[in-house]
């Protein structure tokens, strides 16, 4: 195993970028949940998925485009979509909630058209469907390492104001922070990190790594501070243990970490009542013994 | 049963294509009022997982070798759907985190269960986005009787589940059993999805319930004919979706999905079109 991943480049890049997505994406994960929104990532990995076809399409007329890897224009189109999705919930007002559906599942139609029309029905689709270690490559990694960074720096810049506006949003906006842009450059960010996340676990499962670490999290944290460091914490050990199994077990490296973070977020629920139990009964003992 | 068995392929595929486009849309607008039609989506997700461990069972035992996978689907739906609603009580403060929750986890263990069978890559496109030719007798058949089922308690509980849909608390006080009635809705929902999977697909089923009931939901005055447009577009869909698929060599589920999605649209620009005559009608009457 530990050969192994000397041996091959493509297992130590995968590693690499799985720790920096299970940072990244359990940290923009307590956001969304805080701000009730874990939804808008399912929305926009499904529409970075027709971005990935419409490269596909272009790839296949055009041999000069198919050099470049496809996350850039899954990224200019799940960044659109951010956009589209803020317009349609003004539209809305009374509807809100039916904005992500609308715009996921005409990403969705689109970008199945665009791959029928590429002939795209192969592999490669699969991999981007449910991710595969095997198809990072170095222009991945590097891509991935700045858009790390690139949230990163954003999010230590602007974590009191984002924290305000998850809390208490009319009241931020009284005390005067623009609160379009601040919610314009948050989701600019899940676009972000849901195209840096997408070559290993796939679409259909970067949601998973938003909110699942965060769900378990919110059964032991105390503060909002703690909350990070749980759900971060959980992420990486999903997305390591998930790795591992993974290659040991040939099995999909998406579904494999997955499921490593579904099974801690059952014990962080089992966990968490067995402990509220214990503590109800010791205070129980304690009231009839003072009696 | 005898006539069936006479159609052709394409004939079996536009008839599962109109069934689809006759109750999706009924379930869509019940979703749409009760703000819930997202659920739909992670329901469709956990059908993809059903279906993936029917595959896998096939494969490894011999009692499954023989049935239809979409039965296993059908199964796990019914199971998801009542997950999330318990779930919904559990994080009763983040009610929202039912559905991801639930998403995901059936996403990742279809990954898993798909990389354990190791089928070719084709049978699982056709499930996820769906193909109207590969719809067999057996399909049909399911399909009809789900039909049937979802019609039949639609139309036997329409008014406990319009006033559960609509008021919840005055459904409860004036003795509607609300958790049953959520219970049976569950049950629906579940139902529809694993029969439109075959035609839409299921990374598309959640796009045919919620555009449609969308699209009327902008031009109807009333519930009935919100229901009545609901299904007319979503027949339209479907049968434009069919035929351009069939002539430009496209998936079908793509078309009938961009086809919805147009009627959206050209909802929008009538409902625009009409407000903004109506104004300039009452400017009239104003001077």
């Amino acid at each position: 195993m530990i050969e192994a991943f000397f041996r091959f480049d493509f297992l130590q890049y995968a590693l690499f970028t799985g720790l920096m997505i299970g940072f990244l994406a359990p940290v923009l994960g307590v956001f969304l949940v805080v701000k009730r929104m874990s939804l808008i990532a399912d929305a926009l990995s499904h529409i970075t998925l027709t971005g990935i076809a419409f490269h596909m399409l272009l790839a296949r007329y055009n041999p000069t485009i198919a050099a470049v890897t496809p996350l850039y224009l899954g990224l200019a189109f799940s960044v659109s979509g951010a956009l589209f999705i803020e317009w349609l919930r003004r539209m809305y007002t009374s509807f809100k909630e039916l904005a992500i559906p609308i715009v996921l599942s005409g990403g969705i139609g689109l970008g199945v058209v665009f791959i029928s029309l590429a002939d795209g029905f192969t592999t490669d689709l699969f991999n981007y469907l449910f991710g595969s270690v095997v198809a990072v490559t170095i222009q991945d990694v590097r891509l991935i390492a700045i858009i790390t960074i690139v949230v990163t720096v954003l999010l230590t810049l602007f974590y009191k104001e984002l924290f305000y506006l998850s809390f208490d949003e009319e009241h931020a906006a009284v005390a005067g922070l623009p609160r379009q842009w601040l919610h314009l450059l948050f989701i600019v960010m899940v676009a972000l990190v849901i195209t840096a996340s997408m070559r290993i676990v796939g679409i259909l499962l970067v949601s998973a790594l938003m909110s699942l670490p965060v769900a378990a999290a919110m059964q032991w944290a105390k503060s909002f501070k703690q909350m990070f460091v749980y759900a971060v914490l959980i992420g990486e050990v999903s997305v390591v243990t998930g790795l591992i199994f993974a290659f040991q077990l040939d099995w999909s490296a998406g579904g494999t970490i997955v499921l490593v973070a579904v099974g801690l977020l059952l014990l962080s629920m089992a966990g968490r009542r067995l402990l509220t139990k214990v503590a109800v009964q010791m205070n129980n003992r304690r009231t009839t013994s003072v009696e | 049963m005898e006539l069936l068995q006479e159609l052709t392929f394409i004939q079996r595929g536009v008839f599962a294509a109109v069934l689809v486009g006759l109750i999706c849309p009924l379930i869509g607008v019940f979703l749409l009022v009760r703000r819930m039609t997202i659920i739909s989506e992670s329901l469709s997700h956990v059908t993809l997982t059903g279906i993936s461990a029917g595959v896998l069972a096939a494969q490894v035992t011999v009692v499954f070798q023989n049935v239809n996978p979409m039965y296993f689907g059908a199964v796990f739906a019914l199971v998801g759907s009542l997950l999330i609603e318990r779930l919904r009580a559990e994080y009763q403060h983040f009610q929202e985190l039912a559905v991801p929750i639930i998403l995901s986890a059936g996403i990742g263990l279809s990954a898993v269960f798909i990389s354990i069978a190791d089928r070719g890559y084709n049978e699982w496109f056709t499930y996820l986005f769906g193909s109207i030719v590969s719809v067999t007798l057996d399909d049909l058949q399911f399909m009809i009787i789900t039909a049937a089922v979802v019609l039949a308690v639609l139309l036997f509980f329409f008014k406990e589940l319009l006033a559960v849909s609509f008021d919840p608390e005055f459904a409860g006080v004036s003795g509607i059993s609300t958790g049953r009635v959520n219970a049976l809705f569950a049950v629906l929902i579940a139902l529809t999805i694993a029969m439109s999977m075959k035609v839409v697909g299921i990374l598309l089923v959640g796009a045919l319930v919620t555009l449609p009931a969308a699209a009327a939901f902008r031009l109807a005055k009333s519930f009935r004919q919100n229901l009545i447009l609901s299904v007319l577009f979503g027949q339209i869909s479907v049968l434009t979706g069919v035929y351009t698929s069939y002539h430009l060599n496209v998936a079908t589920g793509g078309t009938i999905v961009m086809t919805a999605v147009l009627l959206l649209i050209a909802a929008h620009g009538i409902e625009f079109m009409l407000t903004r005559r109506n104004n300039q009608r009452s400017d009239v009457h104003e001077t």
